[in-house]
């Protein structure tokens, strides 16, 4: 109900655009290729510095090892995974189709027939679920792939191991231009390796979630992106790939005696020693280390011996502790159920960029009108309110803001989850609730005791409010 | 001890040196650092990125948990461990954020040999480069433990921040901690040797594990301690205290000796390999150039002088010549008519009138072009900024002078005794002639046919004389004309080339008396610059003795420094531990 405007508005604007720039080919080829950019799947960067654990996480995601694809003479590349039947693999700008093997390690590209000419992109098509809604991309370490992320994807999962200042630069760094600061948030921070978490210890993981949770109430952060995630990669990465025979090393070691096996946990060292107290070969061992990490292998064992027993157990909750469900839950929250005006950002901010290349004589007007849908689209409105509200440069006392950022859609933009209550609430309950939140609010938004900027943010609520009312209606 | 006054010397050889130059700063630097190494105690300073196990290898190296460690804890200040019989901990609050401090005693062997050990924050960005005067400060501490963690290799901005502590401090020493959770630490730590190799950093490095030693002190296991990395720490720290007055010291000394000194010794450098101060040759040059630009300038305009004024003179000779010739044209198809006799008067008039003309217009033009030519002339002088434009001019003289008047030539008049003379000479012959015929017819001689034929003769003859004695007039007053112009034409034209060549004398001195004082002009200035390019030689020549004098006793100052750090027993007692 309330995307359909700004997706239109968008729609026109990009074709006025196109009609002024008829001329030039460079820009009617970025506008188009934004325009069919409307009907794809929602585009994801996962980025991050060099060692991050990107490609573990987008195995992970994905739910295979597709990640990453050795590009000969390390190059750059950006891996692009979508979803499609039959797997293949694509290079480009060439366009030349690279034969691929799928077996029991995942993904296997021939690079051998990789042409000298030089490849910027592999689109990989592999069946999966969780590619269904959005295009995933395994990109270059950062800062040198800020610029084509800023021009391919529609939202960032930016992964670090803390979160330091470096990092906040570059997430400051992805969001230049007028239409990124105007709609300042698609990006998600994913403390990606959170295993390593105070030297992995068993509680690694919940230490991370903290360590997230911490992170989040930072405003220097929160104002950066919409949410911070802890995630173990290697941990996610195993419970989805975990094979019985892994599971059948695991369940050796859990059946040994438990000191002696601790013992030999306590580095990576000592696990792979010749003499072990457990029937499971150095070879075996060590395949376990490079896929569970030390981290795994000891909560792996763990968790069997509390009884956890057959292998999907484990690997259910393997993928639970990970946090990899979080992860997918806040991308889908934050992402995919905000795609459209995620979209139309992408495309205002190409057109933003195609205007500011080529000035001529009309584009100041367009121009304009690119800045008057930017400040009229109340899902722009939303995305900003949230982020001065996580950044606190615009704060209520504490449950109020909490209540606008849940009707703003923080949570998610269903109704339910702005009204804050259970996805089966019934129609009349909901509006109930909807028309008590507009009232409310009407009455924050002509509150004197609060400053402009609050009334003003009140008044994007009530916006909201009436949006909930008219979609029920 | 027997090595210490060497490097004491040396050291206080700096601080004279650099209290020599002025340089207060330094002095404070070197003090400090004289005051740091006579102290037998070995600071350690831990640095490295955030997360990447600092605190707890602080903690390892002493199996005590004096630093505070977790997840997402980061050190905030620096911390300084050191020995203390009852465990204390104070907060020493300094001046601002960067000087603040926390201070830690423990009861332990390792602190009591006299290690202090020194926690820092994370160096996020460029942290480290603004610690300053900070107990953090590279500078202040004898060896620099720099943390990395096993989980990757070192990153470029670890690199920089090694090579930022190499060049204050010349005992690095790498620790690869959490080898217990990185499964390749090995083929991580090979990696990172090769990039300390690359980068020119000789910098051990000791892979660790702080879980393994903690755990070891836990169970008082002697392997897991083995295997934790840490012994090979502590006993490599231990060598570096009891080294530091023999080798750490000199080398630090060494290091410090040679930054120092190529602070001093940079602005000298800059200053002897400086060009010779610019400005007074500079001038001496272009004095040389306008000078020799003169002369050019003075050969032209003299040239040029001439040529016009040859030029000149031979127009105005053609010009004068062209308007007579006229006039005298003007005055034979007058006299091809008019009879002198009766129009004398008007004609003498208009003759003066017109050679007045001609005087006149000959002689403007001449002053014309003697006035352009002088403009020419000046032309040359253009780039001295003088007005150098005669202010004189020639005035146009009485010119009427030269025309004088023309004399009436003698001519004859036909008179009427002439006439009636002719006319009877002329009748004589027809009378004659008709009376002797018509005698023949029996007329007498004398009738009227013949007196008839007589008169008509005698008339003719009369016309006849009339007619050739106008045309003898006429050739007269021609001549004259013709004289008179051309006496006319000689004095004018003698009058103008006389003028010409004065204006062209006039000229000359004119433009010559310029030339000259310009001249002057710019000897003086050339005089003046040489005296000062000479002034500067001497001074820069005196400067370059000092400085060559100061830079040989900061040479003497480096060798002995050079000397410290390559002492090879040092090297020896530095080796690796087995």
């Amino acid at each position: 109900m309330r995307d359909a405007p700004l997706s239109e508005s968008v729609w026109t604007l990009l074709n006025d655009a196109l009609e002024l720039y008829r001329d030039s080919r460079p820009a009617t080829d970025r506008l188009r290729h934004h325009m069919n950019r409307f009907g794809e799947p929602l585009r994801i960067a996962v980025a991050g510095p060099w060692q991050s654990g990107k490609s573990t996480l987008v195995n992970a995601l994905v739910g295979d090892e597709v990640a990453p694809i050795e590009a000969p003479g390390g190059q750059a590349v950006f891996a692009w995974y979508q979803d499609g039947t039959e797997p293949h693999a694509v290079a480009y700008p060439a366009g030349a189709e690279l034969p691929v093997t799928r077996s029991t390690q995942g993904l296997r590209v021939d690079v051998g027939r990789w042409d000298p000419a030089p490849v910027n992109d592999l689109v990989v098509t592999w069946p999966s679920r969780a590619l269904r809604h959005a295009t995933v991309i395994d990109t270059p370490p950062v800062p040198s792939a800020c610029d084509k992320i800023l021009r391919d994807a529609d939202a960032v999962l930016y992964l670090t191991r803390d979160g330091r200042g470096t990092d906040l630069h570059v997430l400051e760094w992805l969001q230049d231009g007028m239409v990124a600061k105007a709609a300042p948030v698609n990006a998600l921070m994913v403390l990606s390796r959170a295993d390593e978490t105070g030297g992995g210890r068993i509680d690694a993981l919940l230490a991370a979630r903290q360590v997230a949770r911490r992170h989040q109430r930072d405003p220097r952060i929160s104002g950066l992106c919409l949410g911070v995630v802890a995630v173990g990669g290697l941990v996610a990465l195993a419970g989805r790939v975990l094979t019985d025979t892994d599971f059948a090393a695991l369940a050796a070691l859990a059946g040994a005696p438990r000191t002696e096996v601790e013992n030999h946990l306590l580095s990576t060292d000592r696990f792979t020693v010749a003499e072990f107290p457990a029937p499971v070969s150095v070879e075996v061992r060590r395949a376990l280390l490079d896929r569970l990490g030390i981290f795994g292998v000891r909560l792996a064992t763990t968790l069997i011996r509390t009884g956890t027993d057959t292998r999907a157990k484990l690997a259910a909750e393997l993928v639970r502790r990970s946090g990899l469900a979080e992860l997918r839950e806040a991308v889908s929250r934050c992402f995919i159920d905000r795609r459209d005006a995620l979209r139309a950002r992408s495309a205002l901010a190409a057109l933003e960029s195609v205007v500011l290349a080529e000035p001529r004589p009309g584009s100041d007007a367009l121009l304009a009108e690119l800045e008057r849908v930017l400040a009229g689209a109340h899902d722009f409105r939303e995305l900003r309110l949230l982020a001065s509200l996580q950044g606190q440069r615009v704060a209520f006392e504490k449950e109020l803001t909490g209540e606008a950022r849940r009707l703003i859609g923080e949570n998610g933009t269903g109704l339910a989850a702005r009204l804050g209550v259970d996805q089966r609430a019934t129609a009349s309950e909901l509006w109930r609730l909807s028309s008590a939140a507009l009232g409310r609010w009407q009455e924050h938004s002509e509150d004197p005791l609060f400053d402009a900027d609050q009334r003003r943010a009140a008044e994007v609520v009530v916006r909201t409010c009436e949006g909930l009312l008219y979609s029920l209606s | 001890m027997a090595n210490a006054p060497t490097w004491l010397t040396v050291l206080d050889e700096t601080a004279r040196v650099c209290a020599a130059h002025g340089r207060t700063d330094l002095i404070q630097w070197v003090k400090q650092k004289r005051a740091q190494l006579v102290d037998p105690k070995l600071r350690v300073l831990v640095v490295g990125e955030p997360k990447q196990g600092k605190s707890q290898l602080v903690n390892a190296l002493i199996n005590a948990p004096v630093c505070p460690v977790g997840d997402g804890l980061t050190t905030a200040i620096p911390t300084v461990v050191r020995h203390a019989e009852e465990p204390i901990s104070t907060v020493v609050e300094g001046s601002g954020r960067d000087t603040t401090y926390a201070e830690i005693g423990v009861p332990r062997g390792l602190l009591a040999d006299g290690l202090v050990l020194i926690d820092t924050p994370g160096a996020d960005g460029d942290d480290l480069r603004a610690a300053g005067n900070s107990v953090a400060a590279p500078a202040r501490a004898d060896v620099v433990i720099m943390v990395t963690d096993a989980t990757r290799e070192l990153s470029v901005t670890e690199v920089n921040l090694l090579l930022h502590v190499v060049r204050s401090h010349p005992q690095v020493v790498v620790a690869l901690t959490k080898t217990d959770i990185a499964p390749h630490w090995r083929l991580v730590a090979e990696r990172n040797r090769q990039h300390l190799a690359s980068a020119g950093i000789a910098a051990p490095l000791v892979p660790v594990s702080a879980t393994l030693r903690l755990a070891a002190a836990r169970t008082n296991d002697k392997a897991i301690n083995a295997e934790s990395g840490f012994p090979d720490l502590v006993a490599r720290l231990k060598q570096y205290l009891t080294a530091k007055n023999d080798v750490l010291a000199p080398s630090a000394v060494g290091v410090l000796t040679a930054t120092v000194i190529e602070q001093l010794a940079a602005p000298l450098r800059a200053e002897l390999s400086a060009k010779d101060s610019e400005e007074p040759m500079a001038r001496l040059y272009e004095a040389q150039r306008t000078l020799d630009e003169l002369r050019r300038c003075s050969t032209r305009w003299q040239n040029t002088l001439n040529d016009e004024m040859t030029d000149l003179m031979s127009d105005i000779e053609y010009d004068l010549r062209e308007r007579t010739r006229q006039i005298m044209r003007k005055v034979d198809d007058a006299f091809d008519a008019a009879d002198p006799l009766r129009t004398w008067e008007d004609y003498q008039q208009w003759l003066e009138t017109s050679l007045t003309e001609v005087a006149e217009s000959n002689f403007a033009w001449l002053l014309q072009r003697c006035d352009w030519i002088s403009g020419r002339v000046a032309d040359h002088f253009v780039r001295y900024e003088a007005d150098v434009v005669p202010e004189w001019r020639v005035n146009m003289p009485d010119l009427t002078r030269h025309i004088g008047t023309i004399d009436q030539p003698n001519i004859e008049r036909f008179s009427a005794v002439q006439k009636v003379f002719t006319g009877l000479r002329g009748s004589y012959g027809g009378l004659l002639m008709f009376g002797l015929a018509t005698t023949l017819a029996g007329m007498p001689l004398i009738n009227p046919i013949s007196l008839g034929a007589g008169a008509l003769f005698g008339g003719k003859t009369i016309r006849d004389e009339g007619k050739s004695l106008l045309r003898r007039r006429q050739a007269l007053a021609k001549t004259a004309s013709q004289r008179h112009i051309d006496d006319f034409f000689l004095r004018l034209n003698k009058e103008c080339k006389d003028t010409a060549r004065w204006v062209q004398r006039i000229l000359r001195d004119h433009y010559t008396s310029v030339t000259e004082q310009l001249h002057d002009a710019i000897v003086h200035s050339l005089r003046n610059a040489k005296q000062a390019a000479d002034a500067d030689a001497a001074e820069r020549n005196k400067r370059q003795m000092e400085l060559q004098q100061q830079m040989r006793r900061l040479a003497t100052l480096y060798e002995q420094a050079r000397e410290l750090t390559v002492r090879p027993e040092g090297h020896a007692v530095l080796e690796p531990v087995a």
